[in-house]
C-alpha cells in the first residue's frame, strides 16, 4: 500500500469497513492518488475530496504478499499452529481472521476438518516407502524411490504426486484447496509438500495463483486490469453502495478504471446502468425494435415486409396477397379508394399501430443517445490520431526553431483532457438514456451541453493549422480552453455524483448493483 | 501421465480379476483383431437387493481418457437409464466422476462402480440430469418406483 503501512486489522474482513472508511477521510496522501492527472494540477483551489472521488490506495504485489504473511503470522500466533496451517485455515475463511478465530475457539476440530488441516508435529512430507507399498495411482510396487505423504499418511510415489499437483496447478489453476490424491481424503496439500514435489516453475505458478485467489477472495481488493500491471487497488466501500457511487480509481501505472465492475472509467454512470446499457447495445433487442417499428407481417403468409415508400396497396412478394398497409385488411375490400383507408377501425388494429408508434419512438430515442455515445468514442480516437500527427510537426518545429521543449508540450495535455472529457460525455449519454424527463434532468442536460460545447471548441482549436508565427497565440488559446473544459467536466461529475448520493436522479428503470 | 495410463489400466484389470464385488462385471472391449482395448470397458452394475433396482444388472461403457488417472473416465449407461442423475445420453452425473469436483487419481474402477451402485437408489436431487426421472421422482414416488421396477425387469441378466 502506498499510503501508510498495512496494519493487521486492515484485512479483518468486511464487517468493520464503515468505521475504517470514515477514519480514512481527509487523508491527503490517499487523495492525491485519486486526482485526475490530466487537469488536477491546473486547479488552484485547495485540493479537497470531490463528490465524484472515492478513497482508495494502490497495493503493489509486494504488499499483497506481506499482507498474507502478516495475517498468517497473526493467526498462527493466536491459534498456536504453523504458518502453513494458518494460511490454509485463513483461505478456507476467505481471510476473515475474526470469524476464523471465533469459530475455531468454539470447535477447533470441526474447523480443522473443514479446512483439511491435520495438526501434528512439523514432519517432512518426504517419506520412506512402507513395507508392501503400492502407489494407488500408478500401482508401482517397487520398494525404493522417493515417495510423499501428507499428515493423513496416504503415501504416493513422487512422480505421481508431481504429476497430480502439476495437473491441478497448471491445468486447472487450482490453489485454494488441493486435496490429498487419496479417494475421499479431505486433507489439503500444504505448501511444503508442493515445494518438495514440483519443479520451481510450477511452484511459482502456485504462489501466483494464491495471490490471485487472495485478491479475489477479498471484496476490498481488485486487480488493476491494465496489461502487465501487477498492482491491486484497495477500496473499502461496500459493494451495496455502488448504486449511488461510481468508484473510479487510478492505479499507479496510470490506468483509470471502475473498482465496482473492473471496466474502464465510466463516470458518471453507475455500474448497474453501464451493464444495462452495454447489454442493450450488444444484444439485438434493438434489431427487434427496428423490425417492429419499420415492418409489418403479411396477413396471409406472415412474411416480414418493409414498406419503402409508395402507395398503401401492398402485394406480398412471396404469396402475392394484396392488402392495405394502413388497416392490414385485404385490398379487394377497398374498392376504388386508393390512397386512403376508410375502413372501420377495430380497436385491435389501432392498438397494433399504437404499439408500432411507441416502438418507433423508443427506437428513435435510443438511437439519439446511442449515436452521441458512439460518436464521442469515435471522436476521442480521431483526436488522438490528430495529436499523433501534430506531435510530429511540433517536434520538427522544436528542432528547426528556437521553441523550447516545454513550449510545444501544451498539446499533449490538451488531448489528454479532451479524451477524458469525451469519455465522460460518452457515459453521460448512457446515463441520460435512463433518466426520467423532469426539471432536474434538464439541469443535467444543461451541464452536459456546456461540456459538449466546450469539448467541441477545444477539439476544433486543435485542428487549426500550426504556424510558426502564431504558435504563442495558439498555445494561450489551447491552455485557456483546456482549463475551461476541465472545469466543465468537474461540474458534470460533481453534480451527477451528488445527485446519485442524494438519490436525486429519477431513473425510469431499476438497475441492480453490479 | 500418459505413460501410466495403460499400465494403470492393466493393473486395474489384474486387481479386478483377482477380486471384485459380487454381481458386478468389468472387462475391456475386444478390438476387431481380438486384442483388448484397455481404454474402453464394458461393465455391469447390479441393483442393490431390497430396493426397486434389485434383479437388474445395468450396463455401462467406461471410456478412459489418455491422461487417466489425472482425469476421470466417462461413464455412460447403454442404453440410457431412467434415473434423475443420468443425462439423456446415458452419461452419469456423479461428483467423484467430475474432475473439478471429487475426482482423485487414486479412485479405482471398483470404487467408481460401487459409487454408481450407491447412486442408483440414492439419487441426488441437487443435480438433476434428465427431466423425466427427476420430475417423477419429485412429484410421484409411486409411479417412479413402478417405473424403476419395470426397468429392473428389462435389465435382468
Amino acid at each position: 500500500m502506498s499510503s501508510g503501512s498495512l496494519s493487521d486489522d486492515d484485512f479483518a474482513g468486511s464487517s468493520d469497513f464503515d468505521e475504517e472508511y470514515d477514519s480514512d477521510d481527509g487523508s491527503d496522501m490517499e487523495y492525491e492518488q485519486a486526482g485526475d492527472v490530466g487537469f488536477s494540477d491546473m486547479i488552484t483551489e485547495k485540493q479537497r475530496k470531490k463528490a465524484y472521488e472515492v478513497d482508495f490506495s494502490v497495493m503493489p504485489l509486494a504488499d499483497i504478499l506481506s499482507a498474507q504473511s502478516s495475517a498468517s503470522n497473526h493467526v498462527a500466533g493466536i491459534l498456536g499452529v504453523t504458518l502453513d496451517q494458518a494460511a490454509t485455515l485463513l483461505r478456507a475463511f476467505k481471510w476473515n481472521k475474526e470469524r476464523l478465530v471465533e469459530r475455531y475457539m468454539d470447535n477447533p476440530q470441526e474447523i480443522l476438518d473443514q479446512a483439511g488441516v491435520v495438526l501434528e508435529e512439523d514432519v517432512s512430507p518426504v517419506v520412506k516407502r512402507p513395507k508392501g507399498f503400492v502407489c494407488m495411482i500408478c500401482f508401482d510396487d517397487s520398494s525404493s524411490g522417493p515417495a510423499l505423504a501428507l499428515r493423513c499418511h496416504h503415501v504416493f510415489c513422487q512422480p505421481c504426486y508431481e504429476h497430480y499437483l502439476t495437473q491441478k496447478i497448471v491445468e486447472e489453476g487450482e490453489s485454494r484447496k488441493i486435496l490429498c490424491p487419496e479417494s475421499g481424503c479431505n486433507v489439503v496439500v500444504n505448501e511444503q509438500t508442493i515445494k518438495k514435489a514440483v519443479p520451481q516453475a510450477v511452484l511459482d505458478k502456485y504462489r501466483k495463483l494464491q495471490d490471485r485467489a487472495y485478491v479475489a477472495d477479498l471484496d476490498i481488493l481488485r486487480w488493476c486490469p491494465a496489461p502487465n500491471c501487477e498492482n491491486a487497488i484497495e477500496c473499502r466501500l461496500p459493494y451495496s453502495s455502488f448504486t449511488s457511487i461510481v468508484p473510479t480509481v487510478m492505479c499507479s501505472c496510470g490506468y483509470k478504471f471502475c473498482f465496482g465492475c473492473g471496466l474502464g472509467d465510466h463516470q458518471p454512470a453507475p455500474c448497474g446502468l453501464v451493464k444495462m446499457w452495454q447489454k442493450k447495445c450488444a444484444d439485438d433487442s434493438e434489431t427487434a425494435n427496428w423490425i417492429s417499428a419499420h415492418t409489418k407481417e403479411c396477413g396471409k403468409c406472415q412474411s416480414t415486409i418493409e414498406k419503402n415508400g409508395g402507395c398503401n396497396h401492398m402485394t406480398c412478394r412471396k404469396c402475392k396477397y394484396e392488402f392495405c398497409w394502413v388497416c392490414m385488411g385485404p385490398w379487394s375490400e377497398h374498392g376504388t379508394s386508393w390512397y386512403n383507408c376508410n375502413r372501420f377501425e377495430e380497436s385491435s388494429s389501432t392498438d397494433a399501430r399504437d404499439q408500432q408508434a411507441k416502438s418507433r419512438a423508443s427506437l428513435e430515442r435510443y438511437l439519439h443517445y446511442y449515436n452521441r455515445f458512439a460518436n464521442h468514442e469515435h471522436s476521442a480516437k480521431l483526436d488522438r490520431d490528430l495529436y499523433t500527427k501534430t506531435e510530429k510537426k511540433m517536434e520538427e518545429m522544436q528542432r528547426t526553431s528556437d521553441l523550447s521543449w516545454i513550449e510545444v508540450q501544451f498539446l499533449k495535455k490538451a488531448v489528454d483532457v479532451l479524451t477524458s472529457c469525451r469519455m465522460t460525455l460518452r457515459w453521460t449519454y448512457a446515463f441520460a438514456f435512463y433518466l426520467a424527463k423532469n426539471n432536474i434532468t434538464e439541469l443535467f442536460e444543461d451541464n452536459q451541453r456546456d461540456l459538449e460545447v466546450a469539448v467541441e471548441a477545444l477539439s476544433e482549436l486543435l485542428e487549426k493549422p500550426i504556424e510558426r508565427e502564431k504558435i504563442a497565440e495558439l498555445r494561450q488559446q489551447v491552455l485557456d480552453k483546456t482549463v475551461y473544459v476541465g472545469s466543465r467536466r468537474e461540474v458534470v461529475l460533481e453534480d451527477t455524483a451528488k445527485g446519485l448520493a442524494e438519490g436525486r436522479w429519477e431513473f425510469f428503470t431499476e438497475f441492480a448493483k453490479v | 501421465m500418459s505413460g501410466i495410463c495403460k499400465s494403470r489400466l492393466a493393473e486395474e484389470r489384474k486387481q479386478w480379476r483377482k477380486d471384485h464385488p459380487y454381481g458386478f462385471y468389468a472387462r475391456p472391449e475386444k478390438k476387431a483383431d481380438s486384442t483388448l482395448d484397455l481404454m474402453t470397458w464394458q461393465v455391469g452394475i447390479p441393483g442393490k437387493p431390497n430396493t426397486p433396482w434389485e434383479n437388474g444388472v445395468y450396463k455401462l461403457t467406461l471410456t478412459f481418457p489418455d491422461d487417466y488417472p489425472s482425469k476421470p473416465p466417462k461413464c455412460k449407461f447403454v442404453p440410457p437409464l431412467f434415473h434423475p442423475n443420468v443425462y439423456p445420453s446415458g452419461t452419469v452425473c456423479l461428483s467423484i466422476l467430475n474432475e473439478e469436483e471429487g475426482w482423485k487419481p487414486a479412485i479405482t474402477i471398483k470404487q467408481i462402480l460401487l459409487g454408481i451402485q450407491d447412486l442408483l437408489n440414492d439419487p441426488n436431487p441437487e443435480s438433476p440430469a434428465q427431466s423425466e426421472a427427476y420430475v417423477m421422482f419429485k412429484k410421484d414416488k409411486v409411479s417412479y418406483e413402478k417405473r424403476v421396477r419395470q426397468q429392473a425387469k428389462e435389465n435382468a441378466p
